[in-house]
């Protein structure tokens, strides 16, 4: 009998513990939910009279896109890496440059993307900040249609096919949204935004927001071209002590060029049947 | 560290790098894979070697691009080299090898045959001066590149229902 009943008691604080984590757990999960903006069991969406949770609101919420004290940072942005509506292979880094990358996580058979495919392919009508740089991520060809996203890109901004993407940076649903410093490689900011311009605004303002200083500057490369080009290639050569005259700089036979013997075709070329290329 | 892989081409991006692996449309005429990799935002409208993204390098970083031949290259003089450098050295760089001249940087080019396929492997600093430093990137990225025989044409899958 008393072991039974110490079985029984048993029993019951194991099973009490079980049902502590599964309401913890759940209530872990609404809190997560309810800072996304879904408000899934909010008592506050709650249709008065009727008892029944309201249906969630048609218009995403917006969540606010800054660095600022109040927004800590939210951690850091992998690279993007995953293949092209064409099938060739693309990956983004996220830490390096100087300014903002806006990740754009869309489907091809979402309503309410339309309008963000059109407006992220032309980011200077946007009028996002100076070298924003903008990049549309679809889930991968395990789970999007490659054709039907190739027919809604331009070729004007990178789009990249990635499912490990969407999980990397935890998207909800699409249409969402990650800002990230490219200084730093951390997000600055995450979410959902109704329309164009309300996206638009909110990463002026993580630019704004931006503490000064944090920006790297890459110097401008001069070009060299004609006679400074000639004179520079002379200068590595008289380093090199190689001066005028040289026997080197006179080839008498084709071994002085190819060392590994004389080619046996002519050098390359499109007119060849070589390879187009573009320098 | 991001892999990526396309067209008989992989790499496992070393940190800081990000790249493409693609082929040009057949439109233009005959085209072959091209991998680009660089350590800053790659735009997706520059020439094969380059051009329209050097000239967007800072001091420190580092752009390389391996470009595949047609198969009427194999066993010419020009790609006799089996298989890619295993290292750069500094000494490899010279601003004399750039395709564009810009002040400061400094490039090399390798041609070889690797898996059967005719590559030429074009690397810029974006400082000659920093080369010692620069270098081991160059090495990392290339180390990290895998290379696999070409599919003759007619070996790929026939389309089937499931």
């Amino acid at each position: 009998m008393v072991a039974l009943v110490v079985v029984s008691t048993f029993v019951v604080l194991v099973l009490g513990v079980l049902v502590a984590g599964l309401l913890r757990s759940h209530a872990d999960i609404l809190r997560s939910l309810h800072e996304l903006g879904v408000g899934v069991g909010d008592p506050a969406s709650a249709v008065e009279g009727s008892g029944r949770p309201a249906a969630p609101a048609p218009a995403p919420a917006p969540v606010s896109m800054g660095p600022s004290a109040a927004s800590p940072s939210l951690g850091e942005a992998p690279t993007v890496a995953g293949v092209t509506p064409a099938g060739d292979a693309r990956a983004v880094a996220m830490a390096n440059s100087d300014r903002f990358t806006l990740l754009g996580f869309l489907s091809s058979g979402c309503a309410t993307c339309g309008a963000f495919w059109e407006a992220l392919q032309a980011p200077r009508a946007m009028d996002l900040p100076d070298g924003t740089r903008v990049v549309i991520v679809t889930k991968g060809p395990d789970r999007e249609v490659p054709a039907e996203v190739g027919a809604r890109t331009t070729g004007r901004i990178p789009v990249v096919m990635s499912t490990d993407a969407w999980v990397d940076y935890q998207v909800p649903g699409s249409p969402f949204f990650v800002l990230v410093d490219g200084v730093t490689g951390r997000k600055v900011g995450q979410g959902v935004a109704s329309t164009v311009p309300q996206l638009a605004e909110l990463v002026r303002r993580a630019e704004l927001d931006r503490e000064p200083g944090t920006a790297r500057r890459r110097p401008d490369p001069v070009s060299v071209d004609g006679p400074a080009r000639e004179a520079a290639a002379d200068d590595v050569l008289r380093a090199a002590g190689i001066h005028p005259g040289d026997p080197s700089l006179y080839p008498r036979t084709l071994d002085d060029v190819f060392p590994f013997g004389t080619p046996t075709a002519t050098p390359p070329g499109p007119a060849n049947g070589l390879p187009v290329r573009t320098d | 560290m991001a892999t990526i892989g396309a067209h008989g081409i992989v790499a496992r991006l070393p940190e800081g790098f990000e790249g493409r692996i693609f082929v040009r449309p057949s439109s233009l005429g005959s085209t072959y894979p091209v991998a680009q990799f660089a350590t800053f935002p790659l735009p997706d409208d520059i020439g094969d070697f380059g051009s329209g993204a050097v000239n967007l390098m800072g001091s420190e970083d580092v752009f390389a691009t391996l470009f595949e031949y047609g198969p009427e290259s194999l066993g010419t003089a020009l790609f006799a080299r089996q298989g890619r450098p295993e290292t750069f050295s500094p000494q490899d760089f010279s601003p004399i090898v750039l395709r564009r001249g810009l002040v400061g940087q400094s490039g090399t080019q390798w041609f070889f045959t690797e898996a059967g396929r005719p590559f030429s492997f074009y690397a810029v600093l974006g400082s000659h001066v920093l080369r010692d430093r620069l270098v081991p990137r160059v090495n990392m990225l290339l180390a990290s590149l895998a290379l696999s025989p070409a599919l003759a044409a007619g070996t790929a899958p026939a389309p089937r229902w499931n």
